[in-house]
């Protein structure tokens, strides 16, 4: 009998402590990356996620998450341009003006952009749609990359590396992910790279990419002025430009531009500069966006 | 043709079945309540108008006019209550005249619950109606779908509740004037204080027989405002502009006629509005 | 024998046949929005964080003193040691126990590298554990704040699902949109230009630069009192949290109770 109760009694604050799985999970020096996340207790957990977070569909839900953008990267003859703006909205709130929407996403920079002139090597990604999904799944594909090289003793090409994060998106494919996000790189093996990959699983090379809700203003500049033979100072000019002028028509973009070059050595940061006086310069010095007027 | 004009309503129910939200109304959530005692009325209420989780007005009126000894206090819809105080308070003194003597309390309550009742809960005025008339005093309270009350103390609104529990503890049946005006302030207190849609001031209003009625605006002021810590002021030139363009009074006479007023300062517009000294 | 279940089957009502509907789900809403409001300020040598501590659900109110900073990786219940602040604003339960995990993780850190966490490192693991729950998200807003390696004042901000920046300052919770632009005024001298400083779009903008912590502190309470002012939902008590390289100190002020 006494066995009996042992079996199926337990010492009241049995369950109050943490279990060793659960010691160990947050003890862990490398944190779950994937493959943990807790769902609700419910038949439909996609419908639920959009319920409570879809604020297009529903303006009024609960839980609203930072979205909006417009991102570009070009290939031309000295390498790749990516720019972007910095603007995160949550509804109709602007939640921030100063995101970074460029991530590095290799071993030695960890995001974090520390003053150099010299070239840092590595990709770069860029960051639309969720910025959560972004953010994460960046890192995520930083430490595979990182991984690679090690095991391999040499840098990751970027169709590898887009391959990595398409074959992610698409394994979550109905779970309501949401990011559009390019991949730019210069590898030996494939020399300027670029690729566009989506949360539906989409995984495209190309030369010219534009995301985000602002992503037609942009191919409205850069379709008209792109050049493969465009000189560098010509590049990057042109990838400021369009990314002003979605700045200008789109309001869930705005705030600072963000500019880099991806040469053969690695990527160069060209700047986070106010779009404002950037704006005002190009007017007046230009004469363009000739149909904006402070006359009164 | 007088009334309510539905000229939009088809476009915007189409509009609304389509996700556009329909326009915030402010609403009073409000506490109001009402108490009678041995010689007359006592209605009171607090000053908060909300638009959602933000305050429109820290200091509104919720007590309304509708004869020289009944007043009535709402809650609700803020221009419901309003307009429709108004529309009775005219329609009484009509009838007042017609008839040639004082209104009664249950004349101007049975207006106002044939109107609502019309309006089937769309017009949102819930109020207590209040008054001293020749059949003696009397207390209702009037909701928006028509129904009435005839109680000795009343409340009303999303601070009713609070309202209601300091009555329940406190009334008895034998008030004076300033027991009932205590218990009353008390009771909007209560709503001020345990009640999110209410706050700010309590105004009180009290109706006697052969005594003029008193609006006591701003009978208490327990929320005052802490001193700012900083001075917001800002140099002048602080803001960029883009273009100016100045317009003198040369050139405003030819659309106005101006008149310059002596140059007493108690004469100055907005004198009375808040500023940063 | 007759049969009564035979016979009802032949009469055909509606309700004596199974519905063609599928079983419907009661609708699953975990959620409360429990209200008030935080905000955050960082200094060249102090990081303040600061919420008021009412609880609300909808025109009620729950308590007059429940807190929304916490300090982290402290020693016990006091959190003396503790060199890392937390503050989230929205959903209370939610709140509460993404505040026991992260405080778990950076005890847990302590007592195995034998040095405390960095509060970069913190930063990155508390964006880990909100998106661990990307598809069942924390109903929160959440804002960190320390000293970096430096020495100078860190703040990070999150939406709910992890996504995080560093930044100067941030208003989160009921009142932020009341609270953030004044920030962007008073804190980065947003839409403020030196005066005299040229003509037309010549105009220098005033720099911004750290403010000295009385400021912060003067800054922070206005901010709190105005919006008490105009939201419902804040209210109380203000609960101010000031991380220097000597501590932690926490200060409280009354705020209206209407």
């Amino acid at each position: 009998m006494d066995k009996l109760v042992a079996q199926y009694s337990r010492p009241p604050h049995q369950n109050e402590m943490y279990s060793e799985q659960e010691q160990q999970d947050l003890t862990a020096s490398v944190p779950p990356l994937s493959l943990k996340f807790s769902l609700p207790p419910v038949d439909n957990h996609s419908a639920f996620l959009r319920a409570m977070t879809d604020d297009h569909s529903n303006p009024s839900c609960p839980i609203k998450l930072a979205h909006g953008t417009t991102t570009l990267a070009f290939r031309f003859q000295g390498g790749i341009i990516v720019c972007t703006d910095s603007r995160a909205t949550a509804g109709n709130w602007i939640a921030s003006q100063t995101v970074k929407k460029v991530i590095p996403v290799s071993r030695l920079s960890r995001g974090e952009d520390k003053k150099s002139d010299k070239p840092t090597p590595g990709l770069l990604g860029t960051m639309a749609g969720g910025a959560a999904d972004c953010q994460y799944w960046l890192r995520y594909l930083s430490q595979q990359c990182t991984l690679h090289e090690i095991r391999h003793k040499r840098r990751i090409t970027v169709a590898a590396a887009s391959k990595i994060l398409a074959n992610l998106t698409y394994a979550y494919k109905g779970y309501g992910l949401s990011m559009g996000t390019m991949l730019a790189g210069m590898t030996p093996q494939e020399g300027p790279a670029l690729y566009y990959i989506d949360s539906d699983g989409t995984r495209l090379p190309g030369n010219l990419f534009c995301v985000g809700s602002g992503q037609t203003f942009a191919y409205g500049v850069l379709d008209a002025e792109y050049k493969y033979d465009l000189t560098e100072e010509e590049a990057l000019n042109l990838g400021r430009r369009a990314i002003l002028a979605a700045m200008h028509r789109d309001a869930y973009s705005g705030g600072f531009i963000n500019l880099y070059h991806v040469k053969e050595e690695g990527w160069v940061h060209h700047g986070f500069d106010d779009m404002n006086p950037i704006f005002w310069k190009t007017k007046l010095e230009k004469g363009e966006f000739s149909n904006v007027t402070s006359a009164l | 043709m007088p009334g309510f004009d539905f000229s939009n309503y088809n476009r915007n129910a189409a509009l609304h079945a389509r996700g556009v939200p329909l326009p915030k109304a402010t609403s009073t959530g409000t506490t109001i309540v009402g108490c009678i005692y041995d010689k007359g009325v006592v209605i009171a209420a607090d000053t908060r108008a909300t638009s959602g989780p933000i305050v429109a007005d820290k200091n509104c009126e919720k007590l309304h006019y509708i004869a020289p000894k009944i007043w009535c206090a709402g809650a609700g819809t803020a221009a419901d209550t309003e307009f429709t105080t108004a529309l009775i308070s005219s329609n009484v003194e009509l009838h007042s005249l017609s008839t040639g003597r004082d209104p009664r309390v249950i004349t101007c309550m049975t207006m106002l619950k044939q109107h609502l009742f019309r309006y089937q809960g769309h017009i949102g005025a819930y109020l207590v109606v209040a008054g001293v008339d020749p059949t003696g005093t009397g207390l209702y309270t009037v909701h928006a779908h028509g129904s009435t009350d005839k109680l000795p103390y009343v409340t009303m609104g999303s601070g009713s509740l609070a309202a209601m529990s300091v009555f329940e503890s406190t009334w008895q049946p034998d008030l004076d004037r300033q027991g009932a005006i205590d218990i009353c302030a008390e009771a909007i207190k209560a709503g001020i204080f345990n009640d999110l849609g209410s706050g700010s001031n309590v105004d009180v209003c009290v109706i006697e027989k052969d005594q003029p009625t008193q609006l006591l605006r701003n009978y208490m002021k327990p929320n005052d405002r802490p001193q700012k810590e900083r001075n917001y002021r800002f140099q002048r030139g602080t803001t960029a502009y883009l273009d100016q363009r100045v317009i003198s009074k040369e050139d405003m006479k030819k659309y106005v006629t101006i008149e310059t007023l002596s140059g007493d300062d108690n004469l100055a517009a907005g004198d009375n509005m808040e500023v940063d000294s | 024998m007759t049969s009564l279940i035979g016979q009802s089957e032949n009469i055909g009502y509606s309700f004596s046949e199974p519905t063609s509907a599928n079983v419907k789900q009661h609708s699953f809403y975990p959620y409360t929005d429990n209200g008030g409001s935080t905000l955050g300020i960082t200094g060249s040598d102090f990081a303040i964080l600061a919420g008021d501590t009412r609880s609300t659900s909808g025109y009620n109110i729950n308590s007059r003193m429940v807190p929304k900073v916490f300090k982290i990786g402290g020693d016990d219940e006091t959190g003396d040691g503790a060199q890392i602040l937390l503050s989230v604003v929205g959903f209370a339960a939610d709140g509460n126990a993404l505040k026991e995990k992260l405080d778990t993780v950076v005890k847990m850190y302590k007592y195995q590298h034998g040095k405390p966490m960095s509060v970069s490192a913190c930063a990155q693991r508390l964006s880990t554990i909100l998106y661990e729950k990307r598809f069942f998200p924390y109903y929160v807003h959440a804002i960190l704040a320390g000293l970096d390696e430096e020495g100078v004042g860190a703040l990070y901000s999150y939406d709910p699902v992890g996504s995080y920046e560093r930044e100067q300052c941030r208003a989160a919770g009921a009142a932020s949109s009341l609270i953030m632009p004044f920030l962007d005024n008073q804190v980065n001298f947003k839409n403020q230009y030196v005066p005299g400083s040229g003509e037309g779009h010549a105009l220098e903008p005033v720099k911004a630069e750290p403010l000295p912590k009385e400021t912060v502190k003067a800054l922070v309470r206005d901010a709190f009192t105005s919006a008490v002012e105009r939201h419902i939902e804040v209210g109380d008590g203000l609960q101010l949290m000031i991380i220097t390289r000597e501590g932690i100190e926490e200060i409280y002020h009354p705020l209206k109770k209407d």
